[in-house]
């Protein structure tokens, strides 16, 4: 048997024992999902070869399943991150309700991840997708009774229309090129833009949706914030770019074959990313959860990575799939800080804790890194690709207004970043903190694991690059070569980073040394209530925190920004729809003269144009 | 006794009468003989179905009378396999019903049997009937214990359904009456066959008028927009077993004799289109109007119509994938809304709600058949794995063949509204507070063991569609095969 298939059936056939050991004992239930990924993940990486292939028929069709460098490369981000994340939600989920349920859906999303980046025909791809989909939507609504009406309803619906419109592409591809297999639609030029406009705008869309891409990005934040935090790791982390991997290999065929400049699609699909970037940063600021703020954050760095891909050059696609890997990592292990915090502290809400640093000084470790990481600060591995994405809009695509676009937004983002540490971690302590406790061990390890990610690529990208290169090979664009530790530009310049390595390394050390010699001692800790008024007595309701209205005078500046509110405008149409359907409805009046009179007037009418209707 | 597609109606037929005389006897016999005869008829199909799918159609001549003369019976691999999959249908409603109704006096149920009986021999018969006026008397046959069993609980909103469905169902004896006189008059025969190879010498006029009748008829059967108005009603009102058999099997009748008719015995032009746009407007109205149901068994009713919207746009398109889907959808939507009705009605009977509300937070109660209506109403949206993906995915392909863009927007549209109402349903079976008084019914074994052989079988062929799909190919070979159906039958 073919070793794909073998993991699939250990994922699926994992799933559904981890679900009914639930209800024999509760406590092998997270066990039995961590083995099953284990085994799966070490199956994988042991024994699972490029180029293995797996054909059958399935109906009157024919399903190819198959790995080559560009999904292998996805692997790394589904399966590694999955198993730290289910190691994660071992201490995470502790002593939850439904755990069978958990991690059952946990496993088979996990599983249809898979099975769409294995996929090498549309119609596993469209099965795998659906698949992934409602299983993570058991999740999104895993939180019972507040969810499934709007964030769980959001998401399916989302989801739905995003998914139909991949099939009405698949459709259309197996019309014009009468095939299903990728790799041979591909090979036709399945989606040149100027055959066929809507094939392209139709997988766009399908894959676009589930990357959260603006205008369709409303489902994102309430998912991600609502789903527990151990499973959101993944949500941002790796599910959403799956659709990064269907743009990537829908639209990289394209730019071989023709030149991307004129390619109007791309010039949208910028855009669009931009939009995103802009927007999901605007709306990061003034999120006074945690949790929320991560999620609009995930949704402005996909937009960085759509507009990597959009560049359509070498450069732009290697941006893209590096800031793929490490958004799964930077992001992953963010919102397990989240996690952490909301476990430990009881909340998120970044008004009501503050100052815990001191009571989790770990996790304040692996959030201070993955920030540097998101905010694109060297030596971290954010910087990197931040960079190559810079050069890439400026050198090779000279689309130089975009480029100030993505500066601005990722400008913003120090601001969020800012806030989110400061928000949680810095700052006076508030008194009902003050007997927090450090994450479990076991909660700590991954996301040291994945800090530890980020800080590995900082100093040598080539980690990533050597996979990411051979991953664009398998998709056609021609050998790039990466040195483990340096980035080249085009004009031949080469930054060395393996200095930074030291450097980092030096502060480390010094920073460490600094604050244990000369220590807090100097230093008089003070509560948030503690506050010296000068003999000014202070009113009622006057704000003293500064918790509140964090962002103030920035969303002052920019409110017009805030009045474009797409959520707003999405759920005005689907209240206007739902009331012109109860309108349209009463065509069945209930009442049996009307239904005679209907008969009767429809065949006077099929009489009187019998001759339009039937020739 | 050699086993012959007679035995389809007649064995059903015998046994309405017989359950009259022997509940007599034997009380439970009314419960006990339909599923002996519906056995029997799965038997039939076992025995007949070889034959038919290796050597062609069966041609049964009743009372020694030769076709064109005589009325016969004809088994294709398209009508053999709609007859299959109702006695199969037909023995799991059975199944379920079984203890049907224990709290009603022995009478009740006894005709109720009798009924349900009836209503199954003549759907049957208007699936294997190869002549026009016998078609008209099951029909016949059909309506009037449909009409009955609507009324069956002998209220007031029962009876006015009743009363709704016997209106249009008279218009659609009525209108179908004409139609075959004016087929009878210009061709001298009611052999469908015959008519079939005689129908290019009738005038156009003539035709299409005599067709127009016909659909008008057959499109109250078939349930299409703007006949279908009765539907719902009789849906919601008959007993949980009835709406399970109107869904499954009665539509499923009225659909084959539409397409009989209009495929095999007309040859017009136009027809096709008629179909597309006419099942489109079915079923966009059908799943519009779904949305906005408070009852669960008028939405359940809805999205019936919907679906047989969907069925019409397939069988309209005329492409041999197309016609494949069709069937395909066909036998799906006969078992996966047998399911709905079958799991739903438990969920009325425990929460004495006839509402939506009622479901809420029903799972704790009935875990079980949460479960199974949660399943197939994801099958009936087509989600992957299950079954109901690749009959929408076949009907799609072949709406993609013809380059109907617009057309497979319209229905995933559609199907999204779809999608939206059904997980608002199992939405209040999973997630919402559960605040309605209940009464505690739990569900039989019978029950449990028919809806769950119909769920593995909306799973096993989600996941395996070859098993059914060579069958498939047959039926929709044999229906696009007129001439060789003219040939076999007039020899």
């Amino acid at each position: 048997m073919n070793t794909l298939t073998i993991i699939l059936l250990i994922l699926t056939i994992g799933a559904a024992f981890t679900y009914f050991i639930n209800a024999v004992n509760h406590k092998l239930t997270a066990i039995s999902a961590f083995v099953t990924i284990t085994i799966a993940t070490g199956y994988f990486f042991g024994l699972a070869e490029l180029g293995d292939q797996f054909k059958f028929a399935l109906g009157d069709f024919s399903m190819q399943w198959g790995l080559n460098a560009f999904s292998y490369y996805f692997i790394y981000i589904v399966l590694g991150l999955s198993w730290l994340a289910l190691l994660y939600s071992i201490a995470y989920m502790e002593g939850k309700a439904r755990l069978g349920y958990y991690y059952g859906a946990f496993l088979l999303t996990i599983a249809g991840m898979f099975g769409v980046v294995i996929s090498q025909d549309f119609i596993s791809l469209f099965i795998f997708w659906e698949i992934m989909t409602w299983a993570s939507f058991l999740l999104v609504i895993y939180n019972y009774y507040y969810n499934i009406k709007t964030e769980g309803m959001k998401y399916m619906i989302f989801s739905a229309i995003g998914a139909y419109a991949m099939l009405t592409a698949i459709v259309f591809i197996h019309h014009y090129y009468g095939t299903f297999l990728i790799g041979e639609a591909l090979s036709k030029g399945a989606f040149s833009f100027n055959q066929h406009i809507f094939i392209p705008i139709f997988l766009l869309l399908g894959f676009g949706i589930k990357a959260a891409v603006m205008p369709f990005h409303v489902w994102a934040p309430g998912a991600y914030a609502k789903t527990p935090m151990s499973f959101t790791a993944v949500f941002s982390g790796a599910l959403s770019k799956m659709g990064i991997f269907g743009i990537a290999l829908v639209f990289s065929t394209y730019y071989i074959t023709h030149n991307a400049g004129g390619f109007i699609a791309s010039q949208i699909l910028a855009w669009m990313g931009g939009i995103t970037a802009v927007m999901g940063t605007i709306y990061a600021l003034i999120q006074t959860d945690a949790k929320r703020l991560l999620a609009y954050s995930s949704v402005a760095q996909l937009g960085y990575i759509v507009v990597g891909l959009s560049t359509g050059t070498k450069l732009g696609i290697m941006a893209a799939l590096y800031l793929a890997v490490l958004h799964a990592a930077f992001k992953g292990a963010l919102f397990m800080v989240a996690g952490a915090v909301e476990k430990q502290a009881g909340t998120t809400d970044m008004t009501k804790i503050s100052g815990l640093i001191k009571r989790m000084p770990w996790t304040f470790l692996v959030a201070l890194i993955s920030i540097i990481t998101l905010a694109g600060v060297p030596p971290l591995g954010g910087f990197v690709g931040k960079w190559l994405i810079y050069e890439a809009l400026i050198t090779e695509s000279n689309n130089y207004f975009l480029a100030i676009v993505i500066f601005f937004s990722s400008t913003a983002a120090f601001l969020y970043s800012y806030r989110f540490l400061f928000g949680l971690f810095l700052g006076q302590e508030e008194e009902d903190t003050k007997d927090v406790k450090e994450a479990p061990v076991t909660m700590l390890i991954p996301m040291l694991m994945l800090s530890f990610v980020s800080i590995i690529t900082g100093v040598m990208p080539g980690l990533v690059f050597n996979p990411a290169a051979k991953a664009m090979n398998a998709l056609g664009f021609a050998d790039t070569n990466w040195d483990m530790t340096s980035l080249s530009n085009i004009w031949g310049n080469t930054t060395d980073l393996s200095l930074i390595g030291i450097f980092i390394i030096i502060v480390f050390i010094l920073g460490f040394a600094v604050l244990t010699l000369k220590g807090r001692k100097k230093t008089k800790s003070v509560g948030t209530k503690d506050i010296s008024s000068s003999g000014e007595l202070w009113k009622e309701g006057e704000n003293w925190t500064f918790q509140q209205d964090f962002f103030k005078p920035f969303q002052r500046a920019a409110a017009p920004l805030y009045k474009f509110d797409m959520d707003k405008i999405w759920s005005d149409m689907g209240n206007a729809l739902e009331a012109f359907f109860g309108f349209f409805r009463k065509v069945y009046t209930g009442n049996g003269q009307t239904y005679a009179i209907y008969v009767i007037a429809f065949l006077a009418i099929l009489l009187i144009f019998k001759d339009y209707i039937f020739n | 006794m050699v086993i012959s597609p007679v035995h389809y109606i007649v064995a059903p037929l015998l046994a309405a009468f017989a359950i009259a005389l022997l509940s007599k006897i034997y009380k439970n016999a009314a419960r006990i003989v339909p599923g002996i005869v519906l056995f029997y008829n799965i038997v039939i199909s076992l025995v007949l179905m070889p034959q038919v799918l290796e050597k062609g159609m069966i041609s049964e001549v009743i009372a020694g009378w030769e076709a064109p003369w005589g009325i016969n019976l004809v088994l294709t691999p398209f009508s053999g396999f709609l007859t299959t999959a109702v006695s199969v249908i037909g023995f799991a409603i059975w199944l379920y019903g079984y203890k049907f109704k224990v709290r009603l006096q022995g009478g009740e149920v006894k005709y109720y049997e009798i009924l349900q009986m009836m209503m199954i021999a003549g759907s049957l018969g208007v699936i294997i009937t190869g002549d026009l006026f016998n078609m008209f008397v099951f029909i016949e046959i059909v309506g009037i214990t449909a009409y009955s069993l609507t009324a069956f609980y002998r209220h007031r909103d029962g009876a006015e359904a009743s009363f709704k469905y016997l209106l249009i169902g008279s218009l659609a004896s009525i209108f179908l009456l004409m139609g075959i006189l004016i087929i009878y008059t210009q061709t001298g025969s009611l052999n469908m066959a015959q008519i079939a190879e005689r129908m290019p010498m009738v005038p156009q006029t003539m035709k299409v008028t005599a067709l127009i009748f016909f659909l008008i008829a057959l499109g109250i059967e078939a349930e299409m927009f703007p006949m279908n108005g009765w539907a719902p009603d009789a849906y919601s009102q008959a007993p949980s077993p009835t709406s399970a058999v109107f869904a499954a099997v009665v539509s499923v009748a009225g659909v084959y004799a539409l397409i009989r008719v209009t495929f095999t015995v007309f040859d017009v032009e136009g027809v096709h289109q008629y179909l597309i746009v006419m099942g489109f407007v079915t079923m966009l109205v059908a799943e519009i109007s779904a949305v906005a149901q408070v009852n669960l068994k008028r939405m359940l009713a809805y999205s019936s119509l919907g679906q047989m919207g969907l069925v019409l746009i397939a069988f309209g398109i005329g492409s041999h994938l197309a016609v494949f889907g069709a069937i395909f959808l066909m036998l799906n939507h006969a078992v996966i809304k047998a399911l709905l009705f079958m799991s739903g009605s438990y969920f009325i009977y425990n929460s004495d709600d006839k509402r939506l509300i009622g479901l809420n937070g029903i799972h704790k109660r009935l875990p079980f058949v949460s479960a199974i209506f949660s399943i197939a109403a994801f099958a009936i949206i087509g989600f992957p794995p299950f079954s109901g993906f690749w009959s929408k995915f076949y009907i799609l392909i072949a709406a993609g063949d013809e380059n109907m863009i617009f057309l497979i927007i319209g229905i995933l549209m559609v199907t999204i509204i779809e999608l939206v109402y059904y997980l608002r349903t199992v939405a209040r079976i999973y997630f919402y507070k559960d605040e309605v008084e209940h009464t505690e019914h739990k569900p039989s074994i019978n029950a449990i063991v028919a809806m769950s052989f119909l769920t593995l079988f909306i799973i096993v062929i989600g996941i395996y569609p070859n098993l059914i799909t060579g069958y498939l190919h047959q039926a929709a070979d044999s229906l696009l095969d007129k001439a060789s159906y003219i040939q076999h039958i007039l020899k």
